[in-house]
């Protein structure tokens, strides 16, 4: 690391290198113990560093904190009892169970009720050919 | 932007889950992160409580149907903040006021001296000289203390340009508290940097 690179760095981020890209920690730290003119170039960062540092702090308000508190209720976050979830769940298990099995049920029924009224209306249809046949034969002589 | 692992993983599928105490712990770790960049962005301390109540809402309705691995929740909820303070900063271009939104914080801790919240609303007040992307670009990585890669990513620049913007933004704080800094200026000689192995992680 060259001293211009940690010059524009301390500008940038000041004197605490936990605030410094990764990859220039090591190199500037290794700089400021060989050079006096890195060193003075961080005490002067961190000149500026706490001054910043007394910036005011806002506190959270009990108030606010209540509001805060009220609003995840607001929103619907509201605890689920684990047993109540198991028995909603067990309870839309059997349901649906029971709701498949209605289905499977209507649609047999269909498809055999189909089955009987075509077998039906085939033997109605034989046995009006049938008598046909015997007028005819008749009629015809 | 590389999504390392979240810290807030498992508090936020607890929180989606309704889980009281979850929620009581999300607002403990969030709220003052929230509300310090909103009052740092706005310089107002009744705006700042009302974006940081928005912002909450907002995360306890995204709690339930937030995916892991996709973003940092943290990343995610400054997003937000950021996205409310920048609303109401335009507001205030659209519809200039004779008063400049100064109130201050009328909170002052306990253990705060007076000439400390003088001190510290001084601070703010320069802050609130700069121009919003500079501000943005300090309050994000050195009061918030995100990486310089989640900063630019939320920032949607470059990892340059944020140095650029800090940069800029530092020097005019230098000079607007100049008076400020020989109090506080470390003695030649003294290795002032801090360099411990705190892990903040994804910086470049």
């Amino acid at each position: 690391m060259t001293i211009e690179r940690l010059t524009q760095l301390a500008q940038a981020y000041g004197a605490d290198l936990r605030r410094w890209p990764d990859d220039a920690r090591v190199d500037a730290r290794a700089l400021a113990a060989a050079d006096p003119a890195a060193r003075r170039i961080l005490d002067e960062a961190a000149a500026l560093d706490a001054v910043l540092d007394a910036s005011a702090r806002a506190e959270a308000r009990p108030a606010l904190r209540d509001r805060v508190l009220a609003s995840a209720i607001e929103a619907g976050l509201r605890p689920r009892a684990r047993r109540a979830f198991g028995l909603d769940r067990i309870a839309w298990t059997l349901g649906a169970g029971w709701a498949a099995a209605a289905c499977a049920g209507i649609v047999a029924g269909v498809g055999l009720t189909s089955h009987v009224t075509a077998d039906d209306r085939a033997d109605a249809i034989l046995y009006q050919s049938t008598l046909t046949g015997v007028d005819d034969i008749e009629v015809l002589g | 932007m590389g999504v390392t692992a979240d810290p807030d993983e498992d508090l936020v599928r607890r929180v989606g889950q309704g889980d009281p105490a979850a929620i009581q712990a999300l607002v403990a770790r969030k709220l003052p992160r929230v509300l310090n960049l909103a009052h740092r962005m706005l310089g107002d301390a009744v705006e700042a409580e009302d974006v940081a109540q928005d912002a909450m809402l907002r995360a306890w309705r995204q709690a339930p149907r937030w995916t892991p691995g996709k973003a940092k929740f943290d990343t995610w909820l400054h997003r937000v903040a950021l996205n409310l303070c920048y609303d109401r900063l335009r507001r205030r271009r659209e519809i200039p006021t004779d008063a400049p939104p100064e109130r201050p914080d009328e909170s002052p801790g306990p253990d705060r001296g007076l000439l400390a919240v003088e001190t510290g609303e001084r601070v703010n007040a320069a802050l609130r000289l700069l121009p919003d992307r500079q501000r943005e670009a300090i309050v994000l990585c050195h009061y918030q203390e995100l990486t310089n890669i989640e900063a630019a990513g939320l920032m949607e620049i470059s990892v340059e340009a944020l140095e650029s913007l800090l940069s800029r933004g530092r020097r005019a704080l230098r000079q607007t508290l100049s008076d400020m800094a020989p109090q506080t200026r470390v003695p030649d000689g003294r290795a002032s940097y801090r360099d411990a192995g705190r892990a903040r992680g994804g910086g470049r």
